[in-house]
């Protein structure tokens, strides 16, 4: 206490002021319990980082999640709408959807590594089992605020999702039709659903999820901190009862999960700023386009945390006594979530880590982690014969795994325990040996039933969003072809004509035909029922077609009608057969036609007609290259800002990961 | 943490050093957040300023409390030449005739706080709690005054205003009412919520 007064009335009375507290409530005894004398094994390696890091993903999804439901609208009129207003609208709108809509799937990633940690060294064996049963009903809960928080945008994808999973509860035999209708509160996935998920998405579930988290680490600093030998180093203690293998979690550990946490965000902001949709898994592309309760996309993967769980669920195609093969799947998908609840009864080894079982065990981890890398995959796929088949033995490879490991771990010869930790990590080649049995697992199997059907090639087409000559030849093309029929209702004129460089008045000359303001948005005065009247269907909004296609979709597709007289607008299309909207551009094309009589359009060969329309076909090529270049900029038009953020952000991380990395280095270079 | 016998120097160093640099990551990371809380552009287009035709305007007539700028009423007056005569003849009664405190952009703080002596154009509430004063535009003995030269009557708190929305002595309110920035485009069309043709 005398040195603390030396240094000050400030430093002294801050003191006093915790030393206060501490009277009343205890945060110093809680400190050391938790943090400066919680002794952690000191030979943690990589997969120790992973919980952590489930942590810090936990507080990123916390804060990005409630600055979203302050701009977000929970009805199934203005939801869609909504996440397109935080994009476009809401000042930095788009880091923040893009932070939660990452950290999403960042939950999921760290979360089966931080689990296939606790599989290969053994974490939820005595006295660890309950910290392990915890975990699972995280991963529980985790899954159900992912599903009900992927519904919340409304797009096709959440929409048909929802609808998929929801419709499980109506295989329950019996009660099952009148649940469905009470879970979804109504016929029909509605706005109903959509606001009762998201008062359990941002409200219920993360309650509980946070409630969690804190007997998983009250469990877990009550026995303590497994390691990768599995051995207890509280056996081991020294004259003042300190476990000789542990070291104190702060500062030596804080220290070092500095270092993971910084490596984790650069990989984290490289995906926000570079790669949001991640190739169409974080996002899926139809999620692009508003939820229709009357069509079903082509395809409906479920967002790929899911499908490794979802390909169980289609594996199951045999009723079974008398009750639908539904409902056996639904079991089947339940029960695989379920069997890793018992995991800490059904492994009888004397010993924990993977490195001192035996032979099976290793074997047995190596075929469980392969199979459930082949069911992910398979979940993101459509179903042939084959990869039914494919599905249905990786299950039973899943369950076996489970259901054999009491024998196989009590039959095989394990390895004799080191006294100590060991600083070891696995050798090169033993993990080389290993990765490459892995990838020859999951690789082959799926070789073997066939890759994904291709679709028609696209053509390739170069943008520059810099361009901003192209852009507006683009912006005005469409105005003049597209604009009466396709509104752009979620982009603004004054954004665009600002980002296009267009003055303010020739913008609202040529594009505000409904009189709008500049601050408006680009809605067209086409209304729904004329459409309805005329086309059969409203003619879809575009603002998103660059995002819920591709640039090269839309390029090859405005190229590829030709004439086809069966048509009701006398014109068909390669990409998109038996399209329902007439070849506006016609006029300046020319004619094509199908030179090879071929059964379906997808099959035509397609020729230019010597002599028709106003344009050369390399001029129209270029036509079509600056209305898709306009397209690809409405459908995000913060794309440049985001990647040259982008670099200032993983300039400024790799800054960072240079002081952390030393720090780290300088606390741990005399521990051995 | 020095008791171990390491490079304390060095260690503190390089504390301070990753601390700074993590605290300016913190600041970086919170800008977002802190932006989200800004009007977006829906808030900005919809409180973009707005067009009046005032030709519609009669003398000695108010338009309002429509438009509304921004969600507030706003208050447009073509005054009558004996209302403006009035003005100068009332200011001893006033707590700011001269307009001094910073309720009107400076092109309004004249005589008659206004662009154009006849058009006044006001934010139609009272500087006090912010209730909507009443209109009473005409020179007559009002209950309230029985020398009342015309102008504003706030039903809340009884706060008075003349017929530039300057404040009357002995009123709960102790400022004027604001004129909002305004111009003419063209000789009928008023525009409010913008100083100058900026583009």
């Amino acid at each position: 206490m005398s040195d603390t007064k030396k240094q000050g009335v400030i430093v002294s009375s801050l003191v006093g002021l915790r030393d206060w507290v501490d009277d009343r409530l205890p945060i110093m005894a809680a400190w050391e319990r938790h943090m400066s004398k919680y002794y952690a094994p000191k030979n943690f390696n990589f997969w120790y980082f992973f919980g952590v890091l489930s942590l810090v993903v936990l507080v990123i999804q916390l804060v990005s999640g409630i600055f979203l439901t302050m701009h977000y609208t929970n009805s199934a009129e203005a939801a869609f709408a909504s996440v397109e207003y935080i994009m476009r609208d809401v000042e930095f709108g788009w880091i923040i959807r893009y932070i939660h809509s990452t950290g999403a799937s960042a939950f999921f990633i760290v979360v089966y590594l931080h689990m296939f940690r606790g599989l290969m060294y053994g974490s939820y064996k005595k006295p660890r089992e309950l910290i392990w049963v915890f975990g699972m009903a995280i991963f529980l809960i985790l899954m159900m605020e992912g599903f009900m928080g992927y519904v919340l945008p409304w797009g096709q994808m959440s929409y048909w999702g929802a609808n998929v999973i929801v419709s499980l509860v109506g295989a329950i035999p019996v009660i099952g039709e009148d649940l469905l209708v009470w879970v979804r509160g109504d016929y029909l996935i509605s706005g109903a659903t959509l606001n009762r998920f998201f008062a359990l998405h941002v409200v219920a579930m993360p309650i509980i999820l946070i409630a969690l988290v804190v007997l998983h680490l009250l469990a877990l600093h009550e026995v303590g901190s497994n390691n990768p030998d599995g051995i207890e180093i509280k056996k081991n203690k020294d004259e003042n009862g300190i476990p000789v293998d542990g070291i104190p979690f702060h500062p030596y550990y804080t220290v070092h999960d500095l270092v993971g946490i910084t490596i984790f965000f650069m990989v984290f902001c490289g995906i926000i700023f570079f790669a949001p949709e991640m190739g169409g898994y974080f996002l899926e592309p139809p999620n692009f386009q508003e939820a229709d309760p009357l069509v079903t996309p082509p395809h409906v993967p479920p967002v790929w945390y899911f499908t490794a769980f979802y390909s169980m669920l289609r594996a199951v195609t045999i009723p079974l006594f008398g009750i639908d093969a539904k409902f056996w799947g639904m079991v089947v998908m339940f029960g695989a979530i379920a069997i890793l609840f018992v995991l800490p009864w059904l492994d009888r080894s004397p010993v924990k880590s993977i490195r001192y079982k035996g032979w099976y065990s290793r074997i047995a981890l190596l075929i469980f982690t392969a199979s459930f890398l082949i069911l992910m995959y398979l979940g993101t796929l459509t179903v042939s014969p084959g990869r039914t088949i494919l599905a249905q033995i990786c299950t039973i490879i899943y369950f076996l795994y489970f259901f054999l490991m009491p024998w196989y771990t009590k039959k095989e010869q394990t390895f004799p325990e080191p006294t100590r930790v060991t600083g070891r990590w696995i050798s090169n080649k033993q993990l080389v040996i290993t990765l490459a049995l892995l990838a020859v697992l999951v690789v082959l199997p799926l070789r073997a039933v066939g890759a994904e059907h291709s679709d028609v090639p696209l053509d390739h087409v170069e943008l520059d969003l810099r361009d901003q000559a192209s852009l507006q030849r683009g912006l005005g093309t469409y105005m003049n072809y597209c604009f009466s029929c396709h509104s752009l209702k979620y982009a603004r004129f004054e954004r665009t004509a600002n980002d296009l460089g267009i003055p303010t008045e020739i913008m609202l000359q040529n594009t505000a035909f409904g009189g709008q303001a500049i601050g408006e948005l680009m809605d067209n005065a086409m209304r729904p029922e004329h459409a309805n009247a005329w086309f059969g269907k409203v003619p879809p909004d575009l603002t998103l077609v660059a995002r819920a296609r591709s640039p090269e979709w839309i390029y090859t597709y405005l190229r590829s009608f030709y004439t086809d007289e069966a048509r009701g607008w006398g014109v068909n299309n390669v990409v998109f057969p038996n399209v329902g909207m007439p070849n506006v551009l016609h006029k300046l094309q020319g004619d094509v036609v199908c030179t090879n009589n071929a059964s379906t359009p997808e099959e035509c060969h397609l020729a230019h007609v010597d002599g028709t329309g106003e344009l050369s076909p390399e001029e129209f090529d270029a036509v079509i290259h600056d209305l898709t270049n306009f397209l690809y900029y409405i459908a995000e038009p913060v794309r440049l800002k985001r990647q040259s953020i982008g670099v200032y952000v993983l300039g400024f991380l790799a800054i960072l990961l240079v002081f952390v990395t030393l720090l780290n280095r300088e606390y741990w270079r005399r521990i051995h | 943490m020095s008791e171990d016998g390491t490079d304390s120097g060095r260690r503190r160093f390089l504390l301070g050093s990753t601390s700074v640099v993590g605290v300016a990551g913190v600041v970086g990371a919170v800008v977002p957040f802190v932006g989200s809380w800004n009007p977006s552009a829906k808030a900005r287009a919809a409180g973009a300023a707005v067009r009046v035709d005032i030709s519609r305007i009669e003398e000695g007539a108010i338009l309002g409390p429509i438009p509304a700028w921004r969600g507030r009423p706003i208050f447009v007056v073509r005054r009558t030449q004996e209302a403006l005569d009035a003005l100068a003849t009332i200011e001893d009664d006033l707590q700011d005739p001269a307009s001094t405190q910073p309720e009107q952009p400076e092109y309004a703080a004249n005589q008659y706080r206004s662009r154009r002596p006849e058009i006044l154009v006001l934010i139609g509430l009272c500087p006090h709690l912010f209730c909507s004063p009443t209109p009473r535009l005409a020179i007559r003995p009002e209950p309230f005054e029985p020398n009342w030269k015309g102008g504003f009557f706030c039903p809340c708190h009884g706060s008075k205003f003349d017929m530039a929305g300057r404040v009357y002595s002995g009123s709960p309110a102790s400022r004027n009412m604001q004129v909002p920035p305004h111009y003419y485009e063209t000789d009928n069309v008023l525009v409010i919520g913008e100083d100058e043709v900026s583009a």
